[in-house]
């Protein structure tokens, strides 16, 4: 499921392996380290995401390793950015650049202006030559799982 | 300000003062550098100034919660007390590090930016979110973290260097009800869960490694006493240390304590603006 997910933005290969729903990645070093500790981790290496209600939902560390390989990208001013985290949809006004597929219902990672992750948001509607976006996941998370 | 606590301290050779630390982040090196930072966060109107005796801690002034913003969310610094950077600059962390009580992580990602790898224990399933949490949005990759009690963890391992950042009664600066919280009684039990660990983890440090014992506490039933007993229990020696603060305890309340208990440091709030602190590296004798 990790691979169709990654397939939707160009990414045709990653290192992981699962434990139960939960996909991480993490170094030979890491993985010869766990197996002489007979516990069950809740962390290993960088968490990439699980399934929830038969759904790949990715993390934001895969996000950020996505962003810098694939051409699937809006890119957001600054204006755009504390909206963004706040849990807010892209408007026109936020959006510099949009690359790849041109298509509504289309995932893409959004970045700033410096190229930094900040989530994912879904091509919602398409007018002209703007377009609006749905916030699926932002960096703001880190916040609201605390909170909760 | 005067109570058993305030008078406690006044005898141990330190007057009572209100303080009020300062706010300070520490730059996470694994995804910045401080030079970026530091541009990115002024160009918001924040006051910038380094920690002299910290390699990555800084003093900021904002008018934003530092806790909020787009660089934090991104992970280039971290918002850690001065005091609660010092135990990780005191352990210089290489190799294969426990860090035996871990959440909220600060310290873990702190070791991590050095260490080959780092194995975190939280006890309470509570806490472990936001160790992992904090984890991930510092891009820590080198990591192991179990939910595991310190005082019973086993591991095929040996470590060497090893961090007790021990659960302990915490400070006044920090929590401002704590005076009206604590009695002598809660020190006792603490002082019984901190010995506890001292004694498992001890059997998972490697022959010639180091141990850094460190709390938020300034009371000695929390630390001189826990290095006293150490030392008599253990076969732990403690050994110098270059950190701030004044030299440990060796008359806690008339009790005449092991003279190498004075290489530890004891952080009186008022010496840099910073919660209490006490800091000691252990190793066998």
């Amino acid at each position: 499921m990790i691979d169709i997910f990654l397939s939707k933005f160009g990414i045709a290969k990653l290192a992981y392996f699962n434990i139960g729903n939960r996909y991480y990645t993490a170094s030979e070093k890491l993985l010869a380290l766990n197996k002489e500790i007979d516990k069950k981790p809740e962390l290993i290496g960088t968490f990439l995401g699980e399934i929830k209600d038969g759904k790949f939902s990715p993390s934001l560390p895969l996000l950020s390793i996505i962003a810098k390989d694939t051409n699937e990208k809006v890119i957001i001013k600054e204006i755009g950015e504390n909206d963004f985290l706040y849990g807010k949809n892209l408007r026109p006004r936020h959006i510099l650049k949009i690359e790849g597929t041109m298509k509504e219902g289309f995932l893409k990672i959004v970045v700033n202006e410096k190229n930094e992750c900040l989530g994912m948001a879904k091509l919602k509607k398409i007018t002209g030559n703007e377009a609006s976006f749905r916030n699926i996941i932002d960096l703001g998370d880190y916040l609201r799982r605390e909170r909760k | 300000m005067n109570n058993q606590f305030t008078q406690r301290y006044e005898e141990l050779g330190w007057e009572f003062v209100e303080v009020h630390n300062k706010h300070c982040i520490r730059v996470n090196n694994l995804k910045t550098n401080a030079r970026e930072l530091i541009k990115r966060l002024e160009a918001k109107g924040m006051s910038i100034k380094k920690v002299p005796f910290l390699e990555n801690g800084y003093y900021v002034r904002s008018k934003y919660s530092l806790g909020a913003t787009p660089e934090y969310l991104l992970g280039l610094y971290g918002s850690q007390e001065v005091a609660s950077q010092l135990p990780v600059k005191v352990l210089k962390p290489e190799g294969l590090v426990l860090d035996a009580c871990a959440a909220p992580g600060g310290k873990t990602a702190q070791i991590a930016e050095k260490a080959d790898a780092v194995i975190a224990l939280e006890s309470q399933s509570s806490r472990i979110p936001s160790l992992v949490n904090n984890l991930e949005r510092l891009g820590v990759s080198n990591a192991l973290v179990y939910q595991s009690d310190a005082r019973s963890f086993e591991a095929k391992l040996k470590f060497r260097k090893i961090l007790v950042d021990a659960p302990c009664s915490g400070n006044f600066v920090t929590d401002k009800g704590w005076f009206e919280k604590q009695s002598l009684s809660n020190f006792n039990s603490r002082q019984k869960l901190q010995k506890e660990i001292l004694a498992n983890v001890l059997t998972l440090l490697e022959e010639k490694g180091e141990l850094v014992y460190s709390t938020c506490s300034l009371e000695p039933e929390e630390n001189e006493m826990v290095l006293q007993w150490a030392i008599e229990k253990l076969g732990l020696k403690v050994v110098p240390i270059d950190c701030i603060g004044a030299n440990g305890l060796t008359d806690v309340f008339g009790n005449k304590l092991d003279s190498q208990i004075k290489n530890a440091k004891r952080i009186w709030p008022d010496l840099v603006g910073t919660q209490g602190f006490f800091i000691a590296k252990m190793v066998r004798k």
